[in-house]
Protein backbone atom coordinates (compact mmCIF):
# COMPACT_ATOMS: atom_id res chain seq x y z
CA UNK A 1 0.00 0.00 0.00
CA UNK A 2 2.66 2.45 1.29
CA UNK A 3 4.40 1.94 -1.82
CA UNK A 4 1.30 2.48 -4.19
CA UNK A 5 0.51 5.58 -2.85
CA UNK A 6 3.88 7.07 -3.92
CA UNK A 7 2.73 6.80 -7.75
CA UNK A 8 1.29 10.13 -8.20
CA UNK A 9 -1.33 9.88 -5.91
CA UNK A 10 -2.38 14.01 -5.41
CA UNK A 11 -4.61 15.77 -7.61
CA UNK A 12 -3.08 18.73 -8.02
CA UNK A 13 -4.63 21.63 -9.44
CA UNK A 14 -4.67 22.39 -13.31
CA UNK A 15 -6.66 24.93 -15.09
CA UNK A 16 -10.22 22.71 -17.05
CA UNK A 17 -9.51 21.95 -20.49
CA UNK A 18 -6.14 23.76 -20.80
CA UNK A 19 -2.65 22.56 -20.26
CA UNK A 20 -0.01 24.97 -21.55
CA UNK A 21 2.78 22.40 -21.58
CA UNK A 22 0.98 19.53 -23.35
CA UNK A 23 4.02 18.04 -25.04
CA UNK A 24 4.41 18.02 -28.70
CA UNK A 25 3.88 14.46 -30.83
CA UNK A 26 6.36 13.16 -32.22
CA UNK A 27 5.71 11.63 -35.64
CA UNK A 28 5.16 7.78 -35.77
CA UNK A 29 8.43 7.31 -37.08
CA UNK A 30 10.24 9.98 -36.14
CA UNK A 31 13.88 8.69 -35.81
CA UNK A 32 17.06 10.31 -33.96
CA UNK A 33 20.52 9.85 -31.93
CA UNK A 34 20.65 9.84 -28.40
CA UNK A 35 23.29 12.27 -26.84
CA UNK A 36 26.16 11.20 -24.67
CA UNK A 37 24.42 11.39 -21.25
CA UNK A 38 27.12 12.37 -18.53
CA UNK A 39 28.90 14.51 -21.14
CA UNK A 40 26.02 16.83 -21.65
CA UNK A 41 25.08 16.68 -17.94
CA UNK A 42 28.11 18.66 -17.04
CA UNK A 43 27.21 21.36 -19.77
CA UNK A 44 23.80 21.93 -18.44
CA UNK A 45 24.01 21.93 -14.46
CA UNK A 46 26.08 23.18 -11.98
CA UNK A 47 26.49 21.55 -8.06
CA UNK A 48 29.29 23.26 -7.13
CA UNK A 49 28.43 26.28 -6.98
CA UNK A 50 28.01 27.08 -3.10
CA UNK A 51 31.75 28.75 -2.57
CA UNK A 52 33.26 30.94 -0.06
CA UNK A 53 33.60 33.71 -2.54
CA UNK A 54 32.59 37.07 -1.27
CA UNK A 55 33.77 39.28 -3.88
CA UNK A 56 30.86 39.98 -6.01
CA UNK A 57 28.60 43.06 -5.54
CA UNK A 58 25.96 41.76 -3.28
CA UNK A 59 29.05 40.35 -0.62
CA UNK A 60 30.65 43.73 -1.06
CA UNK A 61 27.27 45.56 -0.47
CA UNK A 62 26.44 43.04 2.52
CA UNK A 63 29.76 43.55 3.94
CA UNK A 64 29.58 47.76 3.76
CA UNK A 65 25.89 47.27 5.76
CA UNK A 66 27.26 44.98 8.21
CA UNK A 67 30.58 47.14 9.35
CA UNK A 68 28.24 50.71 8.99
CA UNK A 69 27.22 50.82 12.40
CA UNK A 70 29.00 47.31 14.11
CA UNK A 71 30.74 49.82 16.66
CA UNK A 72 27.86 50.32 18.26
CA UNK A 73 26.77 46.75 19.49
CA UNK B 1 -16.42 25.02 -46.76
CA UNK B 2 -18.83 23.72 -49.29
CA UNK B 3 -18.14 21.11 -51.79
CA UNK B 4 -15.47 22.00 -54.41
CA UNK B 5 -18.51 23.34 -57.18
CA UNK B 6 -18.55 21.18 -60.32
CA UNK B 7 -17.61 17.61 -58.79
CA UNK B 8 -19.63 15.56 -60.97
CA UNK B 9 -21.58 12.78 -59.64
CA UNK B 10 -19.35 10.52 -61.40
CA UNK B 11 -15.81 12.02 -59.83
CA UNK B 12 -17.46 11.78 -56.55
CA UNK B 13 -18.04 8.08 -57.10
CA UNK B 14 -14.59 7.61 -58.69
CA UNK B 15 -13.13 9.39 -55.26
CA UNK B 16 -15.53 7.47 -52.83
CA UNK B 17 -14.34 3.57 -54.52
CA UNK B 18 -10.71 4.93 -54.82
CA UNK B 19 -10.56 4.95 -50.96
CA UNK B 20 -12.64 2.16 -50.47
CA UNK B 21 -10.16 -0.17 -52.91
CA UNK B 22 -7.36 1.54 -50.85
CA UNK B 23 -8.32 1.02 -47.22
CA UNK B 24 -8.71 -3.05 -48.44
CA UNK B 25 -5.89 -3.17 -49.73
CA UNK B 26 -3.89 -1.38 -46.97
CA UNK B 27 -6.05 -4.31 -44.80
CA UNK B 28 -5.43 -7.10 -46.96
CA UNK B 29 -1.61 -6.13 -47.44
CA UNK B 30 -1.24 -5.55 -43.86
CA UNK B 31 0.03 -2.19 -44.86
CA UNK B 32 -0.21 0.01 -42.12
CA UNK B 33 1.32 2.67 -42.85
CA UNK B 34 -1.22 3.35 -45.39
CA UNK B 35 -4.21 2.57 -43.29
CA UNK B 36 -2.77 4.99 -41.05
CA UNK B 37 -2.61 7.59 -43.72
CA UNK B 38 -6.44 6.80 -44.39
CA UNK B 39 -7.80 7.24 -40.90
CA UNK B 40 -5.97 10.67 -40.22
CA UNK B 41 -8.86 13.15 -40.55
CA UNK B 42 -6.93 15.80 -39.24
CA UNK B 43 -4.66 15.41 -41.22
CA UNK B 44 -6.23 17.37 -44.02
CA UNK B 45 -4.54 15.74 -46.76
CA UNK B 46 -6.02 16.81 -50.23
CA UNK B 47 -7.21 12.88 -50.86
CA UNK B 48 -9.27 13.36 -47.91
CA UNK B 49 -10.53 16.78 -48.70
CA UNK B 50 -11.66 15.43 -51.80
CA UNK B 51 -13.24 12.60 -50.51
CA UNK B 52 -15.21 14.17 -48.16
CA UNK B 53 -16.34 16.51 -50.46
CA UNK B 54 -17.20 13.43 -53.14
CA UNK B 55 -19.15 12.32 -49.73
CA UNK B 56 -20.67 15.53 -49.50
CA UNK B 57 -22.36 15.00 -53.33
CA UNK B 58 -22.63 11.25 -53.55
CA UNK B 59 -25.09 11.04 -50.77
CA UNK B 60 -25.33 7.07 -50.69
CA UNK B 61 -22.10 5.72 -49.98
CA UNK B 62 -23.63 3.64 -47.61
CA UNK B 63 -24.44 1.23 -50.45
CA UNK B 64 -21.23 1.33 -52.15
CA UNK B 65 -19.77 0.05 -48.95
CA UNK B 66 -22.74 -2.79 -48.65
CA UNK B 67 -22.56 -4.00 -51.87
CA UNK B 68 -18.98 -4.95 -52.19
CA UNK B 69 -17.86 -8.26 -50.90
CA UNK B 70 -14.69 -6.39 -50.25
CA UNK B 71 -15.76 -3.72 -47.97
CA UNK B 72 -19.17 -5.03 -46.33
CA UNK B 73 -17.22 -6.98 -43.59
CA UNK B 74 -15.36 -3.10 -42.62
CA UNK B 75 -19.13 -1.44 -42.94
CA UNK B 76 -19.27 -0.63 -39.71
CA UNK B 77 -15.86 0.94 -39.78
CA UNK B 78 -16.36 2.57 -42.99
CA UNK B 79 -19.80 3.69 -42.83
CA UNK B 80 -19.03 5.41 -38.97
CA UNK B 81 -15.67 6.87 -40.59
CA UNK B 82 -17.50 8.57 -43.89
CA UNK B 83 -20.07 9.86 -41.57
CA UNK B 84 -17.62 11.90 -39.72
CA UNK B 85 -15.48 12.95 -42.82
CA UNK B 86 -18.86 14.63 -43.81
CA UNK B 87 -19.60 16.24 -40.61
CA UNK B 88 -16.05 17.35 -40.23
CA UNK B 89 -15.59 18.76 -44.04
CA UNK B 90 -18.86 21.02 -42.97
CA UNK B 91 -17.50 22.15 -39.37
CA UNK B 92 -20.13 20.22 -37.31
CA UNK B 93 -17.15 18.71 -34.87
CA UNK B 94 -20.03 17.31 -32.64
CA UNK B 95 -21.64 14.59 -35.23
CA UNK B 96 -18.04 14.10 -36.66
CA UNK B 97 -16.56 13.07 -33.39
CA UNK B 98 -19.63 10.55 -32.36
CA UNK B 99 -19.08 8.89 -35.68
CA UNK B 100 -15.36 8.71 -35.50
CA UNK B 101 -15.92 7.42 -31.99
CA UNK B 102 -18.04 4.47 -33.34
CA UNK B 103 -15.70 4.18 -36.52
CA UNK B 104 -12.69 3.50 -33.84
CA UNK B 105 -14.79 1.15 -31.83
CA UNK B 106 -15.51 -0.91 -34.73
CA UNK B 107 -11.84 -0.83 -36.24
CA UNK B 108 -10.52 -2.11 -32.21
CA UNK B 109 -13.02 -5.09 -32.61
CA UNK B 110 -11.47 -6.34 -35.86
CA UNK B 111 -8.05 -5.06 -34.35
CA UNK B 112 -8.70 -7.15 -31.46
CA UNK B 113 -9.33 -10.34 -33.76
CA UNK B 114 -5.99 -9.39 -35.79
CA UNK B 115 -3.22 -11.91 -34.13
CA UNK B 116 -0.16 -10.16 -35.29
CA UNK B 117 0.31 -6.09 -34.29
CA UNK B 118 0.70 -5.20 -38.05
CA UNK B 119 -1.83 -2.62 -37.44
CA UNK B 120 -0.33 -0.65 -34.34
CA UNK B 121 0.36 2.39 -36.56
CA UNK B 122 -2.96 2.55 -38.10
CA UNK B 123 -4.27 2.37 -34.44
CA UNK B 124 -2.24 5.09 -33.23
CA UNK B 125 -3.73 6.95 -35.61
CA UNK B 126 -7.03 6.45 -34.28
CA UNK B 127 -5.98 7.23 -30.59
CA UNK B 128 -4.41 10.55 -31.70
CA UNK B 129 -7.32 11.48 -33.78
CA UNK B 130 -9.83 11.14 -31.32
CA UNK B 131 -8.42 13.26 -28.79
CA UNK B 132 -8.10 15.69 -31.24
CA UNK B 133 -11.28 15.48 -32.79
CA UNK B 134 -12.61 15.87 -29.05
CA UNK B 135 -10.30 18.56 -27.90
CA UNK B 136 -12.17 20.43 -31.49
CA UNK B 137 -15.85 18.91 -30.25
CA UNK B 138 -15.63 20.29 -26.56
CA UNK B 139 -14.26 23.71 -28.07
CA UNK B 140 -17.47 24.20 -30.10
CA UNK B 141 -19.48 22.62 -27.38
CA UNK B 142 -18.38 25.33 -25.08
CA UNK B 143 -18.78 28.03 -27.15
CA UNK B 144 -22.40 27.29 -27.85
CA UNK B 145 -22.94 27.39 -23.92
CA UNK B 146 -22.61 23.36 -23.72
CA UNK B 147 -21.12 21.11 -21.68
CA UNK B 148 -18.21 20.15 -22.88
CA UNK B 149 -17.67 16.42 -22.74
CA UNK B 150 -16.34 14.24 -25.71
CA UNK B 151 -12.73 14.69 -23.99
CA UNK B 152 -13.59 12.76 -21.18
CA UNK B 153 -15.30 10.28 -23.76
CA UNK B 154 -12.23 9.74 -25.41
CA UNK B 155 -10.24 9.23 -22.71
CA UNK B 156 -12.97 6.27 -21.63
CA UNK B 157 -12.12 4.95 -25.57
CA UNK B 158 -8.15 5.52 -25.27
CA UNK B 159 -8.69 3.00 -21.77
CA UNK B 160 -10.34 0.88 -23.82
CA UNK B 161 -7.45 0.85 -26.57
CA UNK B 162 -5.29 0.63 -23.56
CA UNK B 163 -7.14 -2.90 -22.44
CA UNK B 164 -7.08 -4.06 -25.81
CA UNK B 165 -3.05 -3.84 -25.78
CA UNK B 166 -1.69 -3.96 -22.00
CA UNK B 167 -1.74 -8.02 -21.56
CA UNK B 168 0.75 -10.29 -23.05
CA UNK B 169 1.90 -10.78 -26.45
CA UNK B 170 3.43 -8.41 -29.58
CA UNK B 171 1.15 -5.57 -28.96
CA UNK B 172 2.01 -4.59 -25.52
CA UNK B 173 4.70 -2.45 -27.35
CA UNK B 174 2.17 0.13 -28.28
CA UNK B 175 0.71 0.61 -24.68
CA UNK B 176 2.84 3.55 -24.54
CA UNK B 177 1.91 5.11 -27.29
CA UNK B 178 -2.05 5.23 -25.55
CA UNK B 179 -0.88 6.24 -22.01
CA UNK B 180 0.71 9.27 -23.83
CA UNK B 181 -2.33 9.69 -25.26
CA UNK B 182 -4.00 9.69 -22.36
CA UNK B 183 -2.13 11.56 -20.36
CA UNK B 184 -2.69 14.33 -22.68
CA UNK B 185 -6.43 14.29 -21.90
CA UNK B 186 -5.53 13.70 -18.22
CA UNK B 187 -3.65 17.12 -17.98
CA UNK B 188 -6.31 18.73 -19.73
CA UNK B 189 -9.03 17.68 -17.93
CA UNK B 190 -7.32 18.24 -14.76
CA UNK B 191 -8.17 14.83 -13.65
CA UNK B 192 -4.34 13.75 -13.40
CA UNK B 193 -5.09 11.20 -10.50
CA UNK B 194 -6.63 9.08 -13.40
CA UNK B 195 -3.12 8.52 -14.68
CA UNK B 196 -2.66 6.48 -11.78
CA UNK B 197 -3.99 3.26 -12.77
CA UNK B 198 -2.20 3.44 -15.94
CA UNK B 199 1.22 3.89 -14.31
CA UNK B 200 0.70 0.98 -12.51
CA UNK B 201 0.38 -1.04 -15.32
CA UNK B 202 3.07 0.07 -16.90
CA UNK B 203 5.47 -0.15 -14.37
CA UNK B 204 4.35 -3.34 -12.38
CA UNK B 205 4.28 -5.31 -15.44
CA UNK B 206 7.42 -7.78 -15.17
CA UNK B 207 6.34 -9.01 -18.54
CA UNK B 208 7.32 -6.50 -20.36
CA UNK B 209 10.70 -4.33 -20.24
CA UNK B 210 9.94 -0.45 -20.33
CA UNK B 211 12.91 0.30 -22.33
CA UNK B 212 11.65 -2.13 -25.32
CA UNK B 213 9.30 0.67 -26.30
CA UNK B 214 9.70 2.53 -28.79
CA UNK B 215 11.79 5.89 -27.56
CA UNK B 216 9.16 8.51 -29.19
CA UNK B 217 6.65 7.22 -26.26
CA UNK B 218 9.45 6.62 -23.32
CA UNK B 219 10.35 10.43 -23.69
CA UNK B 220 6.79 11.24 -23.72
CA UNK B 221 5.85 9.27 -20.70
CA UNK B 222 8.99 10.28 -18.52
CA UNK B 223 7.68 13.79 -19.10
CA UNK B 224 4.21 13.48 -17.88
CA UNK B 225 5.58 11.26 -15.25
CA UNK B 226 8.29 13.90 -14.01
CA UNK B 227 5.25 16.41 -14.16
CA UNK B 228 3.40 14.02 -11.50
CA UNK B 229 6.04 13.90 -9.26
CA UNK B 230 6.68 17.39 -8.88
CA UNK B 231 3.62 17.72 -8.04
CA UNK B 232 3.71 15.39 -5.70
CA UNK B 233 7.31 17.25 -4.58
CA UNK B 234 8.81 13.33 -4.83
CA UNK B 235 12.15 15.35 -6.11
CA UNK B 236 14.38 12.81 -7.00
CA UNK B 237 11.99 11.20 -8.87
CA UNK B 238 10.62 13.61 -10.92
CA UNK B 239 14.39 14.15 -11.37
CA UNK B 240 15.29 10.98 -12.85
CA UNK B 241 11.92 10.96 -14.60
CA UNK B 242 12.73 14.18 -16.19
CA UNK B 243 16.36 14.38 -17.20
CA UNK B 244 15.25 10.74 -18.72
CA UNK B 245 13.21 12.94 -21.17
CA UNK B 246 15.82 15.60 -21.56
CA UNK B 247 18.45 13.24 -22.43
CA UNK B 248 16.52 11.07 -24.48
CA UNK B 249 14.71 13.55 -26.15
CA UNK B 250 15.27 15.00 -30.06
CA UNK B 251 17.40 17.43 -29.97
CA UNK B 252 16.08 18.83 -32.75
CA UNK B 253 12.79 19.06 -30.88
CA UNK B 254 13.15 22.38 -29.04
CA UNK B 255 9.51 23.05 -28.11
CA UNK B 256 10.07 19.95 -26.11
CA UNK B 257 12.87 20.10 -24.59
CA UNK B 258 11.75 23.72 -23.40
CA UNK B 259 8.97 22.25 -21.59
CA UNK B 260 11.14 19.35 -19.90
CA UNK B 261 13.50 21.96 -18.41
CA UNK B 262 10.40 24.45 -17.29
CA UNK B 263 10.15 21.41 -14.71
CA UNK B 264 13.21 20.34 -14.23
CA UNK B 265 14.74 23.48 -13.45
CA UNK B 266 12.61 23.94 -10.04
CA UNK B 267 13.47 20.08 -9.45
CA UNK B 268 16.94 20.93 -9.86
CA UNK B 269 17.07 24.01 -7.80
CA UNK B 270 15.28 21.86 -5.07
CA UNK B 271 17.87 19.76 -4.65
CA UNK B 272 20.76 22.17 -4.98
CA UNK B 273 21.88 22.38 -8.60
CA UNK B 274 21.72 25.22 -10.50
CA UNK B 275 21.57 25.20 -14.54
CA UNK B 276 23.96 26.84 -16.63
CA UNK B 277 23.23 30.96 -17.71
CA UNK B 278 23.22 29.46 -21.49
CA UNK B 279 20.83 27.18 -20.86
CA UNK B 280 17.92 29.31 -19.65
CA UNK B 281 19.03 32.07 -22.46
CA UNK B 282 19.07 29.31 -25.38
CA UNK B 283 15.37 28.13 -24.07
CA UNK B 284 13.96 31.05 -23.28
CA UNK B 285 13.20 30.24 -19.37
CA UNK B 286 14.38 33.55 -18.21
CA UNK B 287 11.73 33.72 -15.80
CA UNK B 288 14.28 31.63 -13.84
CA UNK B 289 17.85 33.50 -14.04
CA UNK B 290 16.69 35.82 -10.76
CA UNK B 291 15.65 32.74 -8.98
CA UNK B 292 19.02 31.34 -9.83
CA UNK B 293 20.86 34.43 -9.05
CA UNK B 294 19.27 34.82 -5.90
CA UNK B 295 20.60 31.54 -4.68
CA UNK B 296 23.87 32.31 -5.63
CA UNK B 297 23.74 35.28 -3.63
CA UNK B 298 21.95 33.84 -1.21
CA UNK B 299 19.25 37.41 -1.85
CA UNK B 300 15.72 36.96 -0.07
CA UNK B 301 14.82 40.19 -1.96
CA UNK B 302 15.35 39.12 -5.44
CA UNK B 303 14.51 36.17 -4.75
CA UNK B 304 10.85 37.45 -3.50
CA UNK B 305 10.89 39.93 -6.51
CA UNK B 306 11.42 37.35 -8.92
CA UNK B 307 8.51 34.99 -7.15
CA UNK B 308 5.99 37.79 -7.21
CA UNK B 309 6.79 38.94 -10.91
CA UNK B 310 6.58 35.53 -12.47
CA UNK B 311 3.77 34.34 -9.83
CA UNK B 312 1.21 34.40 -12.68
CA UNK B 313 3.56 31.76 -14.67
CA UNK B 314 5.02 29.72 -11.82
CA UNK B 315 1.49 29.28 -10.78
CA UNK B 316 0.08 28.17 -13.92
CA UNK B 317 2.95 25.58 -14.61
CA UNK B 318 2.63 24.50 -10.37
CA UNK B 319 6.11 25.07 -9.57
CA UNK B 320 5.29 28.40 -7.34
CA UNK B 321 5.61 26.23 -4.16
CA UNK B 322 8.60 24.62 -5.06
CA UNK B 323 10.17 27.72 -5.78
CA UNK B 324 8.58 29.19 -2.81
CA UNK B 325 10.62 26.47 -0.94
CA UNK B 326 13.84 27.70 -2.04
CA UNK B 327 13.72 30.22 0.66
CA UNK B 328 15.48 28.56 3.32
CA UNK B 329 18.22 27.54 0.93
CA UNK B 330 18.61 31.39 0.13
CA UNK B 331 18.65 31.77 3.85
CA UNK B 332 21.50 29.13 4.36
CA UNK B 333 23.43 31.23 1.56
CA UNK B 334 22.63 34.46 3.29
CA UNK B 335 23.95 32.92 6.52
CA UNK B 336 26.95 31.91 5.17
CA UNK B 337 28.22 34.77 3.73
CA UNK B 338 27.57 36.34 6.95
CA UNK B 339 29.88 33.50 8.54
CA UNK B 340 32.45 34.20 5.54
CA UNK B 341 32.85 37.52 5.76
CA UNK B 342 33.21 37.24 9.57
CA UNK B 343 36.01 35.01 9.29
CA UNK B 344 38.25 37.73 6.98
CA UNK B 345 37.47 40.31 9.36
CA UNK B 346 38.26 37.96 12.58
CA UNK B 347 38.62 33.98 12.21
CA UNK B 348 38.45 33.47 15.46
CA UNK B 349 35.11 34.92 16.20
CA UNK B 350 33.57 34.11 12.89
CA UNK B 351 31.50 31.37 14.28
CA UNK B 352 29.41 33.30 16.75
CA UNK B 353 26.66 34.78 14.41
CA UNK B 354 24.89 37.68 16.27
CA UNK B 355 21.37 37.27 15.50
CA UNK B 356 21.11 41.19 15.26
CA UNK B 357 23.66 40.72 12.58
CA UNK B 358 21.38 38.78 10.62
CA UNK B 359 18.68 41.03 11.72
CA UNK B 360 20.20 44.02 10.16
CA UNK B 361 21.44 42.10 7.00
CA UNK B 362 17.96 41.51 6.58
CA UNK B 363 16.70 45.13 7.17
CA UNK B 364 19.18 45.89 4.23
CA UNK B 365 17.39 43.35 1.74
CA UNK B 366 13.72 44.74 3.21
CA UNK B 367 12.73 42.30 5.50
CA UNK B 368 11.60 43.68 8.67
CA UNK B 369 12.21 40.85 11.31
CA UNK B 370 12.90 40.77 14.93
CA UNK B 371 15.36 38.47 16.58
CA UNK B 372 12.74 36.42 17.67
CA UNK B 373 11.95 36.07 14.14
CA UNK B 374 15.29 35.33 13.07
CA UNK B 375 15.97 32.87 15.74
CA UNK B 376 13.17 30.65 14.84
CA UNK B 377 14.19 30.82 10.95
CA UNK B 378 17.59 29.86 12.57
CA UNK B 379 16.30 26.79 14.35
CA UNK B 380 14.15 25.64 11.30
CA UNK B 381 17.57 25.90 9.50
CA UNK B 382 19.65 23.81 12.10
CA UNK B 383 16.32 21.26 12.43
CA UNK B 384 16.82 20.91 8.58
CA UNK B 385 20.09 20.57 8.32
CA UNK B 386 21.00 23.44 6.46
CA UNK B 387 23.16 24.68 9.39
CA UNK B 388 24.85 22.68 11.56
CA UNK B 389 25.06 24.64 15.29
CA UNK B 390 23.13 25.68 18.83
CA UNK B 391 21.92 29.02 19.85
CA UNK B 392 23.43 30.84 23.04
CA UNK B 393 20.04 31.63 23.78
CA UNK B 394 20.57 34.34 26.77
CA UNK B 395 23.56 36.02 24.12
CA UNK B 396 21.14 35.88 21.39
CA UNK B 397 24.45 34.04 19.38
CA UNK B 398 24.64 31.11 16.64
CA UNK B 399 27.27 28.78 17.28
CA UNK B 400 28.11 27.27 13.99
CA UNK B 401 29.74 23.79 14.19
CA UNK B 402 33.44 23.90 13.47
CA UNK B 403 33.17 21.36 10.68
CA UNK B 404 30.95 21.80 7.83
CA UNK B 405 28.66 24.75 9.36
CA UNK B 406 26.78 24.79 6.23
CA UNK B 407 25.73 21.14 4.80
CA UNK B 408 25.78 20.82 1.26
CA UNK B 409 22.19 19.16 -0.14
CA UNK B 410 24.39 17.32 -2.56
CA UNK B 411 21.21 16.55 -5.24
CA UNK B 412 18.92 15.39 -1.87
CA UNK B 413 15.92 17.48 -0.98
CA UNK B 414 15.86 19.56 2.02
CA UNK B 415 14.79 17.37 4.99
CA UNK B 416 11.01 17.91 5.29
Amino acid sequence: MEKDAKVATEDPKVDLFEDDDEFEEFEINEEWEDKEEGKDTTQQWEDDWDDDDVNDDFSLHLKKELESNTEKS
Amino acid sequence: MAAYPGMSMGEAHRRITEYLNRFSDAVSNQDAASLRFLLSLSSNSPFLLSLADALNIFQDSGRLIKHSDHYSQYSDILFNLFRSLQTYRLGNLFDSYQAFEKSANAFIQEFRNWESAWALEALYALAYEIRVLAERADRDLASNGKSPEKLKAAGSFLMKVFGVLAGKGPKRVGALYVTCQLFKVYFKLGTVHLCRSVIRSIETARIFDFEEFPKRDKVTYMYYTGRLEVFNENFPAADNKLSYALTHCNPRREANIRMILKYLIPVKLSIGILPKDWLLEKYNLVEYRDVVQALRRGDLRLLRRALQEHEDRFLRSGVFLVLEKLELQVYQRLVKKIYIIQKQKDPTKAHQVKLEVIVKALKWLEMDMDVDEVECIMSILIYKNLVKGYFAHKSKVVVLSKQDPFPKLNGKPVNS
